[in-house]
């Protein structure tokens, strides 16, 4: 047991002594899903308000293909998105693989469903009379659209922070896409991982508290959230 | 008043769920009009005046907008008219913020808070008080004047009001009335509002329209009278209220739960029994309300006939004359060919 104590200890001085390695592998993760979540954002929100708003063929099935895609394990993205960017993908060119744009690309495919899926639920739950509102206050087209958006923004933010919650404990996407590669796309969780095997518990141990308390702040930031909304 | 009609209404039909249809042959609304909606629940008020506010589209006929005729495309025409439904919602923002969306999105800004302040002194907010409240920070009636006043701040044409004083308490109410007269005399803007409430309605607008099972009634103060109709003898046809008093028509009915009309102005006060009159509908009541009619200066008694609610016009003499009350004993007189079928 002493040594997980001892663990604790190292870990709390590398955290305050701020030790190099621990802390790149911190940015690496906040950088990549960072970016995940930007571009999740982006395309996901304006995706999800038209899932949530429009009413078309096939809405039911595209519903059921987004709500499936929410429990897709990160090493299958990691494969796919390893197979297309690799030097024998189709976006081999891009020279995405083992660097932080890659890893970021593949966790916005693994959490651009939650994205989408938790923004079409907010549309759908907006207020009926608030389209009819908006109608006769004069708002038209897309004023309606970015309107009914800002209305359900918590149900948004909700949304992002669920996803980013997802992109920053994730290890499959970064240790296939990444390679945890030292000093360069090394993330808490790779780190964790490989910490691990190695026995070098004190700094798993940092990275693993500096996690906790990134999903202590995900967490709390979705629980104020939901009593605003 | 000018010639051009504020709205022309042709052939307007519109169908809802399959058993409901709302059917309007001809409609014509003047410019600087004020008119009253009244009526059952279900009857069409609120779909007619979601299309008046062009939120919905009939499904066959056209409705000409001062002088041009509605399509898709006529966006900048649709601006200048603007209805508040009957439950008003608030957008989750400040109260500044929800008055000021309309001018917002039209891009008109300048000297937007004077223009806001205004809006909210109009319906009785103080500004200082109430420009930040949030949505939720409001009562029910507050909620309600913050709805119409981000209609009011953008001086529209056409002001619809769908059902404004139901869920409001009197002071509201009031406030309401007195933001409707100041648009009315500061812009000219003409008025549609539907409302249960005769008496508040006939206190705002100029002229009633009476509208049921998706048309609008011939009288429009009428008083709409539903069977079932049984035979009598002599060609007469009866319907039996619950406490046993009988009301006689003279014409055979369509069908047995046919809708009959019955003028205000044919129906008589008095406060005995009458003896020896040739009327054969002779129906004692209670006065339930009173209200003066904005355009001929009559006075119409609400009153309600063993659950049934009969209206009728009189003068004021009359109404004098009687020393009518809400809650007096009064018989309601009228002949039975007094009634046409709807």
């Amino acid at each position: 047991m002493d040594y997980i104590l001892e663990g604790f200890l190292e870990a709390f001085q590398l955290l305050i002594s701020g030790h190099p390695e621990t802390y790149t592998a911190i940015f690496t993760t906040l950088k990549a899903s960072s970016l995940s979540i930007i571009m999740s954002l982006v395309m996901g929100v304006p995706l999800g308000f038209m899932l949530g708003n429009f009413d078309f063929a096939g809405k039911k099935q595209v519903r059921a293909v987004v709500d499936t895609l929410l429990a897709l394990p990160t090493v299958v993205v990691g494969l796919f998105v390893y197979a297309l960017i690799s030097r024998r993908g189709p976006f081999g060119n891009f020279e995405l693989l083992f660097t932080i744009p890659g890893i970021s690309i593949a966790q916005t495919c693994l959490v651009i469903p939650i994205v989408i899926s938790l923004t079409a639920t907010a549309i759908e739950g907006l207020d009926r009379r608030l389209r009819l509102t908006l109608m006769a206050l004069g708002a038209q087209g897309r004023q309606i659209a970015i309107t009914s958006l800002l209305e359900a923004r918590y149900a948004v933010l909700i949304a992002a922070i669920t996803a980013y919650g997802r992109a920053v404990s994730e290890v499959g996407i970064s240790m296939m896409i990444g390679g945890n590669i030292k000093w360069h796309t090394r993330t808490i969780t790779t780190a964790i991982a490989l910490e691990t095997g190695k026995g070098e518990f004190a700094m798993g141990i940092a990275l693993g508290l500096v996690l906790l308390f990134l999903a202590f702040v995900v967490n709390s930031l979705l629980s104020i959230l939901r009593r605003r909304s | 008043m000018s010639d051009t009609p504020l709205y022309e209404i042709k052939n307007l039909r519109y169908s809802y769920g399959g058993s409901f249809s709302l059917d309007i042959p001809s409609f014509i609304i003047r410019k600087g009009a004020s008119i009253g909606l009244m009526g059952p629940n279900g009857g069409g008020k609120s779909t007619f005046l979601r299309i008046l506010s062009f939120l919905e589209s009939p499904d066959n006929g056209e409705i000409f907008f001062e002088g041009k005729k509605i399509e898709k495309t006529s966006a900048d025409l649709k601006r200048h008219v603007t209805i508040l439904l009957q439950e008003p919602y608030l957008l989750k923002r400040s109260v500044f913020d929800n008055v000021s969306y309309g001018l917002k999105i039209r891009g008109q800004t300048s000297g937007i808070k004077n223009k806001v302040h205004e809006a909210l002194n109009w319906v009785g907010l103080n500004p200082d008080q109430f420009s930040h409240r949030r949505w939720y920070e409001l009562s029910g009636g507050e909620a309600q004047r913050v709805a119409l006043a981000s209609r009011l701040v953008l001086r529209p044409r056409v002001l619809i009001l769908d059902e404004p004083t139901a869920s409001v308490d009197k002071e509201s109410a009031i406030l309401i009335s007195d933001a409707i007269d100041i648009i009315r005399k500061e812009h000219d803007t003409s008025l549609v509002i539907a409302s249960h409430d005769l008496i508040w309605l006939n206190s705002v607008t100029n002229e009633i329209e009476k509208m049921y099972d998706g048309k609008i009634v011939r009288f429009a103060k009428g008083n709409l009278i539903s069977g079932i109709w049984h035979p009598e003898q002599n060609g007469l046809w009866k319907k039996t209220l619950p406490d046993g008093q009988q009301l006689i028509y003279s014409v055979k009915p369509p069908h047995e739960k046919a809708t009959a009309v019955l003028d205000p102005s044919e129906i008589l006060i008095s406060l005995m029994a009458p003896q020896g009159m040739s009327a054969q509908n002779i129906l004692k009541g209670v006065v339930t309300g009173m209200t003066i009619e904005n355009n001929t200066g009559k006075v119409l008694v609400d009153m309600s006939i063993s659950g049934m609610n009969l209206m009728s016009r009189i003068t004021k003499k009359a109404a004098e004359d009687l020393r009518l009350i809400p809650g007096k004993e009064v018989w309601a007189v009228f002949k039975a060919s007094s009634l046409h079928w709807h």
